[in-house]
C-alpha cells in the first residue's frame, strides 16, 4: 500500500501539500516539512502587494522637502522588487539543494503587469510548479464579476506563454457562478486549481468600537465548503483540483480525496499541532485503506464525486427545507 | 546652517537698501511683469548642442530686479537649501552692483552660474517667493537673476581667486570631482589643507560634465570654476578609480589624513523586464556619459552610439529629460518619453518638459514598458507598453499608477534609453567592511557632521542623499569641509 499520487502532475508520495505560509518561508522549517512526510510544499507567497506598501511606506516618505530627490526614488520599486525576487530565487535553490519534493513557488500578484515575467525567473530558480494566487479582491464593487473572471484569465494565459512548469492557480470562492468560472479555468492550461484561498478575515472589538483581526486559522468546519465544491466539479474539470481550507484531520482528507481532489493542502493544522503532525495525517489515512481494503489513492479517489452518486442533486441543495424542520435539536 | 534673522534684518537696514526701497512704491514694483528668457529657437537648436536659453541682457536683469519687493520676512530664503542671501543679490542686481551681487552669491554657493541654469527653482525658492504664495503671481525670477549675475562675473575677467590659508601640511583626498567633490575641495584649500581629488573619469566635474548636456550647461561654466580650484593649489588626479586604482586604505597610508566621499550615484538601474538586455538598450548614464565624454555621436569614434530613429526613453527625471532631447539632436525621428504618471508628475525641472515639448518631443505619460522584442540580430525593434491610470494617492501625495488590463501596445523603437534612477557605486563600501550603508546604499553618516561611521570618512552628494540636486550635493561639500576641519584640529590638539 502506498499513498503515491500527483501534484500538478508530478509524483509525489503524499496526498498532503503544505500550503503557502509562514512555515513555508525558511529551508530550515521546509526540510523538517519534508521529513515529516509532506508530499510536496507550496513556499509562502512573494506579494505584489507588499512591495508596493513597503515602497509607499518606507520609501515615498523619504523623498525631502522640495522634491530633491524624487527622480531617485520615482522608480525605487522595481528595485525593491528585484531585491525580493533575489532572495527568492536563492530560497529556492536552497531548498531544492536540501529536499526531493516538489517546491512550488507562489505569486500573490493583484496586476496583470511586469508580474507575469518574474514567473520566469522563479523556474529558472528551480521551481518544480508555481501556484497563483490572484488577488482581486472581491470587495472592489467599481469592477464588474465579468472583468474580475476576465483578468484572471488573462493573467494566468500570458504565465503559461512564459514557463514550461505546471501552473496551479488559488482562487476564492467569491466568484458569481463558481462552477462555471472553475470549468473555464480548468480549460485556460492550468494543471490545477486550488479550492480555495481563505482570505485574512477582520473582527470587531465591541468594546473599544475597533476593528481588529479575525481568526487567523481556519475551523473545524470550514473543510465543507471546499468539499462540496469538489466534489460538484471533480469530473467537469480539466485539470486537478486541490482542496485547501480546513483540511485539519486524516478524516477530511480522505473525504476530500473520495470527492476528488488529487491532494490537498494544509496549513492552519501543522501550526496548531507541528510539522510532526504530517506523519499522524499519513499514517490516519493508511490505516483506513487499509480497514477498507484500498491499496492506492487512485482506487477510491473521487467515489464520492457528484457524477458517481446516486442522488446528485443532494450535492446542490442549499437551502434547509426539510431537513431543517425535521431537525429535532 | 539656519539665517540669522537679525543678521537678515540688519543687512536690509543698510542704507542703499532703504533708498533702493523708496524709489518705487510696491505697486509699481508688482505690475512689471515677469522677464522672459531669450531662448534659441527650437528648430534651431534641436540641430546642435547650443545653449538654449540665452541669458538676460543688464537691462533685463536690472528691469526683473526690481519686481523683488525686498520683504522684511523673504520667505524665499528658506526655499533655498544653502539659504543664498537673495533680496541681498537682486538688489544688488538692481542697483547695477553686477560684481557685487555674485559675490553674496558666492558667500553660500560655489557654483552659482551653474545653480542658476540647474537648480529647480519652481520647486525651490521661487515657490516660496512672495508672487508665489501671497500674490498668486509669477514669482521673481530668481534662477535667471542668479545665472545673470554669476555669468557677468565670469565674463568680467574679474574672477577672484580666493585667499588661501598658510600651508597645514595636512594631506585631505576627495574621491569624486562632481559639485560636491569640488567645493569641498574649495573650501578645504581655503582653510589651507593640501587638497587631492581623484577622479575616476578622464574628465573632472562629475554629472555637470558627463550627465548634464551642454545645451543646458556648457562646460566652460564648469571648467572655469574647476581652473580657479587649480589656482588655489588643489591638486587633480584624473583616471583614479579609489577602491581599484587604490583603495582609501593605500590612499591613508600614503599619508591622507582625512576623506570626503564625493563619488555620487552613478550606477544605473534598470527595470528587469524581459529582453532588457537587446543591443540598443542601455542606461541614461551609458547614453549620456558616451555621449558627452567620448564622442560617441561621431560616427568615426571607437564608441559609436548608433543615433536611432525611434528612441524612447523611459522615465520622467532631469536625467530623461537630458537623454531624450540628446536623441533629438542626434537625429531622432521619433524621440520620446515614456512615463507610468501623468506629466504633472514628473520629476524633472518644469522648465526642461517645456523646452523638450517645445523641441517635439513627444511624450507618452501613462504608460509603463512591460517587455521588449528584438530582430534576428538581437537588436530591440519593438516594445509592449501598458497603460495606466492613477489610483488613490500613496504617502507622497502622488497618485500611484495602476495598470489597466488589456491596454497593452507595441511601439517601434530601434534605441531604449532606460532612465529610471541610479544606485551609488558599491565600490568603495565594498572595500570598507566598517562603512555603514543604508538600506538604498547610501552612506550612513551623521546629519549635521556629514561624517561616517568610520570617524576620518565624511560624505556627501547623491553619496549620501541617493540622488538629489547640484545645490544639496554643494551645500553638503561646504558642511562638510567645516566639519572635517573641526575633527581634524580636535585629533591634532
Ligand atoms: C543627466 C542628469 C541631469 C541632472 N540634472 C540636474 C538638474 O537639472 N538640476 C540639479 O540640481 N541636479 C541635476 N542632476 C543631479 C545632480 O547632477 C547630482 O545630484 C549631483 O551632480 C551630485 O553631485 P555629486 O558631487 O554628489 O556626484 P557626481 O556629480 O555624480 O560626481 C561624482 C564623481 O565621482 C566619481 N567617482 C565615482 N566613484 C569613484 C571612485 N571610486 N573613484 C574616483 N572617482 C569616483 C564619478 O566619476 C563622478 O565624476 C542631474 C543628474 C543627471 C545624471
Ligand atoms: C499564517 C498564514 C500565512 C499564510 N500565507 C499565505 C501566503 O503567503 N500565500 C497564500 O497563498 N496563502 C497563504 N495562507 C493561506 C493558506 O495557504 C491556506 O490557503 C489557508 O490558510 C487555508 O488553509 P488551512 O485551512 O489549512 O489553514 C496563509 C495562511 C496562514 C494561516
Amino acid at each position: 500500500m502506498n499513498l503515491n499520487t500527483t501534484y500538478l502532475g508530478i509524483p509525489v508520495k503524499s496526498p498532503i501539500i503544505v500550503g503557502s505560509c509562514g512555515l513555508t518561508s525558511t529551508a530550515e522549517s521546509i526540510i523538517e516539512l519534508a521529513n515529516n512526510g509532506a508530499g510536496a510544499i507550496v513556499l509562502k507567497s512573494i506579494f505584489e502587494e507588499e512591495i508596493i506598501l513597503d515602497f509607499e511606506k518606507n520609501v515615498l516618505p523619504k523623498v525631502g522637502p522640495m522634491d530633491n530627490d524624487l527622480e531617485f526614488f520615482d522608480y525605487y520599486d522595481y528595485q525593491i522588487k528585484d531585491e525580493v525576487l533575489h532572495k527568492y530565487q536563492s530560497l529556492i535553490a536552497d531548498v531544492k539543494k536540501s529536499v526531493d519534493i516538489p517546491v512550488i513557488a507562489s505569486i500573490n500578484c493583484i496586476s496583470n503587469g511586469e508580474w507575469v515575467s518574474y514567473a520566469k525567473k522563479l523556474e529558472e530558480a528551480g521551481a518544480d510548479g508555481l501556484e497563483l494566487n490572484i488577488f482581486k479582491l472581491p470587495f472592489d464593487i467599481k469592477k464588474s464579476s465579468e472583468e474580475i473572471e476576465h483578468s484572471y484569465i488573462a493573467i494566468i494565459e500570458r504565465i503559461i506563454e512564459k514557463i514550461s512548469i505546471p501552473l496551479a492557480v488559488k482562487i476564492s470562492p467569491y466568484f458569481t457562478n463558481l462552477g462555471e468560472f472553475v470549468k473555464r479555468l480548468s480549460l485556460s492550461g492550468v494543471a490545477g486549481i486550488v479550492l480555495f484561498n481563505r482570505y485574512y478575515s477582520i473582527d470587531f472589538d465591541i468594546n473599544n468600537e475597533e476593528v481588529i483581526s479575525g481568526g487567523v486559522f481556519s475551523g473545524d468546519k470550514d473543510y465543507e465548503m471546499p468539499l462540496r465544491w469538489i466534489s460538484i466539479m471533480n469530473q467537469k474539470s480539466n485539470c486537478e483540483l486541490i482542496a485547501s481550507t480546513g483540511v485539519h484531520t486524516s478524516d477530511n482528507v480522505i473525504k476530500m480525496l473520495l470527492a476528488g481532489a488529487g491532494s490537498v493542502q494544509v496549513v492552519s493544522a501543522l501550526y496548531k499541532e507541528g510539522s510532526s503532525y504530517l506523519k499522524k495525517m499519513n499514517s490516519g489515512i493508511k490505516e483506513w485503506m487499509s480497514s477498507k481494503g484500498y491499496e492506492t489513492i487512485d482506487s477510491f479517489k473521487g467515489n464520492m464525486s457528484q457524477t458517481t452518486a446516486d442522488k446528485p442533486e443532494i450535492y446542490e441543495r442549499v437551502q434547509f427545507m426539510r431537513y431543517f424542520s425535521d431537525h429535532k435539536h | 546652517m539656519s539665517v540669522n534673522p537679525d543678521y537678515l534684518k540688519e543687512e536690509r537696514e543698510q542704507e542703499w537698501r532703504v533708498v533702493l526701497r523708496s524709489q518705487k512704491k510696491n505697486k509699481e514694483r508688482t505690475d512689471l511683469v515677469r522677464v522672459h528668457m531669450t531662448e534659441v529657437d527650437p528648430k534651431i537648436r534641436v540641430q546642435s548642442n547650443i545653449e538654449v536659453n540665452q541669458g538676460l541682457s543688464e537691462d533685463d536683469a536690472v528691469n526683473e530686479a526690481q519686481r523683488c519687493l525686498d520683504c522684511p520676512n523673504p520667505t524665499c530664503i528658506t526655499g533655498c537649501p544653502v539659504e543664498i542671501n537673495i533680496p541681498k543679490f537682486i538688489k544688488n542686481i538692481e542697483r547695477r552692483e553686477f560684481l557685487e551681487a555674485a559675490k553674496v552669491l558666492k558667500q553660500t554657493s560655489t557654483l552659482p552660474a551653474v545653480c542658476g541654469r540647474v537648480c529647480p527653482q519652481e520647486k525651490q525658492c521661487e515657490a516660496q517667493c512672495f508672487y508665489t504664495l501671497k500674490l498668486k503671481k509669477e514669482p521673481v525670477a530668481i534662477g535667471y537673476l542668479e545665472r545673470f549675475a554669476a555669468d557677468y562675473e565670469q565674463k568680467s575677467g574679474k574672477m577672484a581667486v580666493p585667499e588661501v590659508a598658510p600651508a597645514k601640511g595636512i594631506k585631505i583626498a576627495i574621491i569624486g570631482s562632481g559639485p560636491a567633490g569640488l567645493t569641498f575641495a574649495g573650501e578645504m584649500c581655503k582653510r589651507g589643507y593640501d587638497v587631492w581629488v581623484f577622479e575616476a573619469l578622464h574628465e573632472i566635474g562629475g554629472v555637470l560634465k558627463y550627465g548634464i548636456p551642454e545645451f543646458r550647461l556648457p562646460n566652460s561654466i564648469v571648467d572655469v570654476e574647476i581652473d580657479i580650484l587649480k589656482k588655489m593649489g588643489v591638486h587633480f588626479e584624473t583616471n583614479f578609480v579609489v577602491g581599484k586604482t587604490a583603495t582609501i586604505d593605500d590612499l591613508k597610508d600614503e599619508g591622507f589624513k582625512g576623506f570626503f566621499v564625493g563619488s555620487g550615484a552613478g550606477l544605473p538601474r534598470f527595470m528587469n523586464i524581459p529582453g532588457e538586455n537587446y543591443i540598443g538598450i542601455l542606461s541614461s548614464n551609458e547614453y549620456l556619459t558616451r555621449i558627452n565624454l567620448m564622442d560617441a555621436a561621431n560616427p568615426n569614434t571607437d564608441t559609436p552610439i548608433i543615433s536611432g530613429k525611434n528612441v524612447a526613453v523611459i522615465g520622467g527625471g532631469n536625467t530623461a529629460m537630458d537623454s531624450v532631447r540628446t536623441a533629438k539632436r542626434l537625429g531622432a525621428e521619433r524621440a520620446m518619453i515614456i512615463y507610468r504618471r501623468s506629466i504633472e508628475e514628473m520629476p524633472a525641472r518644469v522648465e526642461e518638459i517645456k523646452h523638450a515639448q517645445e523641441e517635439g518631443i513627444e511624450f507618452i505619460n501613462l504608460a509603463n514598458p512591460l517587455e521588449y522584442y528584438a530582430d534576428e540580430k538581437g537588436r530591440v525593434k519593438q516594445m509592449k507598453v501598458q497603460r495606466m491610470e492613477l489610483g488613490e494617492p500613496d504617502s507622497s501625495g502622488r497618485r500611484r499608477p495602476v495598470p489597466v488590463e488589456g491596454s497593452e501596445y507595441l511601439i517601434d523603437v530601434d534605441t531604449v534609453v532606460v532612465s529610471v534612477g541610479v544606485s551609488p557605486n558599491p565600490l568603495i563600501p565594498s572595500s570598507l567592511p566598517d562603512l555603514k550603508m543604508t538600506r538604498w546604499q547610501t552612506i550612513e553618516v551623521d546629519d549635521d557632521k556629514l561624517q561616517s561611521s568610520i570617524p576620518y570618512i565624511f560624505a556627501g552628494g547623491d553619496i549620501v542623499r541617493g540622488g538629489a540636486t547640484v545645490i544639496l550635493a554643494m551645500g553638503d561639500g561646504r558642511k562638510a569641509a567645516a566639519s572635517m576641519d573641526n575633527y581634524i584640529q580636535n585629533i591634532s590638539k
